[in-house]
């Protein structure tokens, strides 16, 4: 005797299930994507017609292929940072030294909080009458004067490095500490010094996790939008530039932003693809658990 | 011996130092941020090259309730909050339920589509969700900025009820059957029990994110649906760091609180979850 | 230069308030086969990691090779060692996994090929160097985990429970495989396992240890005939134990008395009439005679109480005297049902005494 609820009808339930899911996915998502994409092709203002006028526009502009750069600029730094920071903190981390569970919940805490909150925190500690500058001009010998932070390319990068390094770091440590402590041993028991052991054996089994980890602070990079907002200063990445045509202009240039957001949304494919098909290939050299 | 040998070999030597000097600059990089904000916010006079405030005052937050209309924003946020959340829930109750427990092909690839809207950054399909709510005219409503916190709340709500639903055992609700309970009754007393702590996180992610939700808020709000995180950039905008040091403290206390409340049930590393498979 | 490869002079570790190793002192002679024998916890692997360096006692010195080397890291210690889940390297070809010990000594490329070949098929795999880990079967992982250990012909070779991983009947070839390799090369080795037959078949020399503490130490010979305590009998093999009395002392025997019955066993030396002893009979060494036998030395009478078919054999349980009960195992071509009287013969020599109390 079947139960009630398992009906025979068990795809049409499945679709009835899905429907709201559906309908939300397709009305707040895909359709508006779509009505980007269409939006990127017609002529400013305008209701009707085709035109290849606002990329050529945005492409042809130094301005507009310099906004490209910074992007991949600030992506790219912050990223390579991240990992640079997260693979030594993560090793750390897994030795569970005195008070690891605290550091492991301050690795979290960027992760939680509204990019908007980061950076203004982040300005406030890196300003000219913050602590930071307040430490170097009032302890530090031989500095005379404040050292720029906010406003510039590399604090920015800095910027993106605090609120974007977790998801490397998080990925690099569950990597770790899934990995068996024997294999280490052996190592060790092979005449393998502690440092021969981490570049031999630790490092090459957890580089897939921390490419991957650095794919999704990556991408957070790529399209982070409320930070640079308020902090980038002149510094205006693609999503800056897309949100600058929609409110500085008036009326506010919908086709141009449009086209910059197709922009933007074909590099991040691109790269993605070429650096998971590097990630790919890194990962299936090194091993796949 | 060269000198950067050297120097490494010092480096590793020492690395026990090292490794304490690591950890606490770390937490010092990531909590002096918070620290400047709460001190800011209640600072007076403090416009010299001082560590601290000279003075302590809670003018600025006074500001922010009388002035800067903080109490009706924090309505707009909790009543978009709750209108997403419900929507959210909703939508992941359902969903959830199918991705769960009913056969599904391309399961995988389903789950990867859903998590698109946090993947591609929200500014480049807000514009597209704008354009429609100006036709629509839902800018600058409840309604309308809580479906806009849909799409990006509503994935999280899918996956956390997905896996409930999943980790719901067959066999008690087929105990359940043989007790003799029927459909509603083994809903009730059955099943929703069970899922309710999954359909709690879901919630609470959910509100969560739409409370701290700010692009799609900046494309879609009007001056009747201003929420906090664009209040606070607004005030950004006024230059007042002492305002929006005190709006950025009221904003951020609730999310401290959940994460505290979270971190001591849940692992916080499933924060992260999601989005791995990529 | 003393016969004695490895030593482990009053070697203690402790984690909290559990002893781990407990002023162990062992001698593992050159050349020879010693396991460490013992359920989970009684801290054989803590006293093999204290060999790895792994572990560093909190008190005691370990020396190997008539060298001091308690403060010697692991790396240079120059043993080998085989793991349980054999601890490949995945990333690694076999080849390459074999060749790390050379690789991280900084061997010639050349050298190094040739004798990871010679590794190799010393564990009979040549033709697998270009494999991954996963790509093989757990007798062959293992197998690539000796090669690894013996390549750099280490002087003594570790081994924590090589084969527990591995299925019954593939566990015994590689028995074999391992003692006439260690044997051919002239190895020292330690090996861990709580798995008895093993112990049994393969070692030179056995050391039973309980709770951090050596019990016994000896051939395998030794510690099933003649186990110095009540934990190395009941660990090794079945046993019976029963509790008696010496009543008297008669050149190379004494009689026992055990509850109203009285036993004869040999001799135990440097004791006395009045010595409470533990007596041990193993299950298979009893006679099961049927209740007509005639009366003799250490001849009782009992009834069956429990029948067990084993297959190949029969376990009984059988009363006897007053509320006494032994376990005997008997040939499964005679049967006795229960409830059946029998009588049962406890041969002189196969009943081992130690002092107990």
């Amino acid at each position: 005797m079947t139960p009630h609820w398992r009906s025979h009808s068990g795809t049409l339930v499945t679709i009835l299930l899905l429907l709201p899911a559906l309908i939300g996915f397709f009305g707040l998502f895909f359709y508006p994507m779509l009505l980007t994409v269409f939006l990127s092709f017609r002529p400013e203002g305008q209701v009707t017609g085709w035109t290849l006028e606002n990329y050529a526009r945005f492409l042809s502009d130094p301005d507009g292929r310099w906004v490209i750069l910074l992007t991949f600029i600030l992506a790219l730094g912050s990223t390579a940072l991240s990992i640079l920071l997260s693979v030594p903190l993560a090793l750390i981390l897994r030795e569970k030294v005195r008070g690891h569970q605290f550091y492991r919940l301050i690795v979290l805490v960027p992760l939680v909080i509204p990019g908007l909150i980061g950076a203004l925190g982040l300005l406030l500690f890196w300003g000219v009458r913050g602590w930071f500058n307040l430490f170097l001009t009032q302890l530090v010998p031989f500095v005379t004067g404040p050292v720029a932070v906010n406003y510039t390319l590399h604090g920015l990068i800095m910027f993106y490095v605090w609120l974007y390094f977790p998801y490397t770091c998080v990925t690099t440590l569950s990597s770790l500490e899934s990995l068996d402590r024997s294999i280490e041993e052996a190592g060790a028991v092979s005449g393998a010094t502690r440092w021969q052991v981490l570049r031999h054996i630790v490092l090459p089994l957890i580089t897939p996790a921390i490419l991957a980890g650095s794919v999704l602070t990556f991408m957070a990079a790529f399209g982070a939008f409320s930070v640079p907002l308020i902090a980038g200063g002149n510094y205006r990445p693609l999503s800056v530039e897309i949100y600058k045509e929609i409110s500085v202009f008036i009326p506010a240039r919908w086709s141009a932003a449009s086209a910059i957001a197709m922009v933007m949304g074909a590099m991040q494919v691109i790269f993605l693809s070429l650096y998971m098909r590097y990630v790919r290939r890194a990962g299936g050299a090194g091993g796949i658990r | 011996m060269t000198l950067t040998r050297a120097y490494v070999r010092a480096l590793w030597d020492g690395r026990m130092i090292l490794g304490y000097t690591l950890l606490l600059s770390l937490t010092l990089f990531i909590v002096a941020p918070f620290l400047m904000i709460a001190l800011r916010s209640v600072g007076k006079g403090w416009f010299y090259r001082l560590w601290l405030p000279p003075q302590l005052t809670l003018d600025w937050y006074r500001w922010a309730v009388e002035v800067g209309n903080i109490p009706e924003v924090m309505k707009n946020t909790l009543i978009i909050g709750i209108i997403a959340t419900a929507i959210s829930t909703v939508i992941g109750i359902f969903a959830g339920w199918a991705f769960g427990r009913r056969q599904m092909p391309g399961k995988e690839v389903a789950m990867a589509v859903i998590l698109l809207p946090r993947m591609i950054p929200p500014i480049t399909y807000a514009l597209g969700v704008a354009k429609i709510f100006y036709t629509l005219e839902l800018v600058d409503t409840y309604l309308g900025v809580a479906l806009a916190h849909v799409s990006v709340c509503a994935p999280y709500g899918i996956l956390v009820l997905s896996a409930t639903f999943e980790g719901l055992d067959e066999r008690v609700l087929e105990a359940a059957d043989v007790c003799g309970a029927n459909t509603i009754k083994r809903f009730f007393y059955v099943v929703l029990p069970l899922i309710m702590p999954g359909i709690l996180a879901s919630m609470i992610f959910t509100f969560t994110h739409s409370y701290n939700e700010f692009t799609l808020t900046l494309l879609t709000y009007g001056p009747n649906t201003v929420t906090l995180p664009v209040r606070t950039y607004l005030a950004v905008g006024d230059g007042y760091w002492e305002i929006t040091s005190a709006m950025a403290v009221i904003m951020v206390i609730p999310s401290l609180v959940i994460l505290a409340m979270i971190q001591r049930r849940a692992e916080p590393e499933k924060l992260v979850g999601g989005f791995k498979g990529v | 230069m003393t016969d004695a490869m490895i030593e482990f002079r009053d070697a203690c570790k402790r984690y909290g308030t559990l002893v781990a190793n407990d002023h162990l002192s062992l001698r593992i002679r050159r050349g020879e086969l010693m396991t460490l024998l013992g359920p989970s916890g009684c801290g054989k692997t803590t006293a093999l990691r204290c060999l790895t360096g792994y572990i560093r006692p909190d008190e005691g010195r370990i020396f190997i090779d008539d060298k001091d080397v308690t403060d010697v890291p692991t790396h240079q210690r120059e043993l080998g060692m085989v793991f349980q889940n054999f601890a490949l390297f995945p990333h690694l070809t076999v080849q390459d996994n074999v060749g790390f010990p050379l690789m991280i000594r900084n061997l010639p490329k050349d050298q190094r090929t040739k004798m990871a070949a010679d590794a190799l098929r010393l564990v009979r795999l040549e033709g697998y160097e270009s494999h991954y880990p996963r790509q093989l079967s757990g007798g062959q992982q293992q197998r690539v985990g000796l090669a690894r250990a013996l390549v750099y012909r280490p002087k003594v070779l570790l081994l924590d429970e090589p084969l527990s991983n591995l299925d019954a009947k593939l566990r015994e070839e590689m028995r074999f495989e391992i003692k006439e390799l260690v044997t051919r090369l002239g190895i020292t080795a330690v090996y861990v396992t709580h798995d008895q037959a093993e112990a049994l078949a393969l070692s030179d020399r056995v050391a039973i240890m309980n709770r951090g503490r050596l019990e016994q130490v000896g051939t395998p010979e030794e510690i099933y005939e003649q186990p110095q305590s009540r934990f190395v009998a009941e660990f090794i093999g079945l046993s019976n134990f029963l509790e008696g009395r010496i009543e008297a002392v008669d050149g190379a025997t004494m009689r026992v008395t055990v509850g109203d019955l009285k036993l004869t066993a040999p001799a135990l030396p440097q004791t006395g009439p009045g010595q409470r002893v533990l007596l041990f009979v193993r299950p298979n060494e009893i006679e099961l005679l049927g209740p007509d036998a005639p009366a003799g030395e250490n001849v009782f009478e009992a009834r069956v109480e429990k029948v067990t078919y084993l297959g190949d054999m029969m376990d009984y349980r059988l009363a006897f005297g007053q509320g006494l009960a032994l376990r005997v195992q008997g040939d499964a071509h005679r049967r006795f049902s229960p409830g059946s009287p029998v009588r049962l013969r406890l041969p002189r020599i196969r009943c081992w005494t130690i002092t107990s109390g």
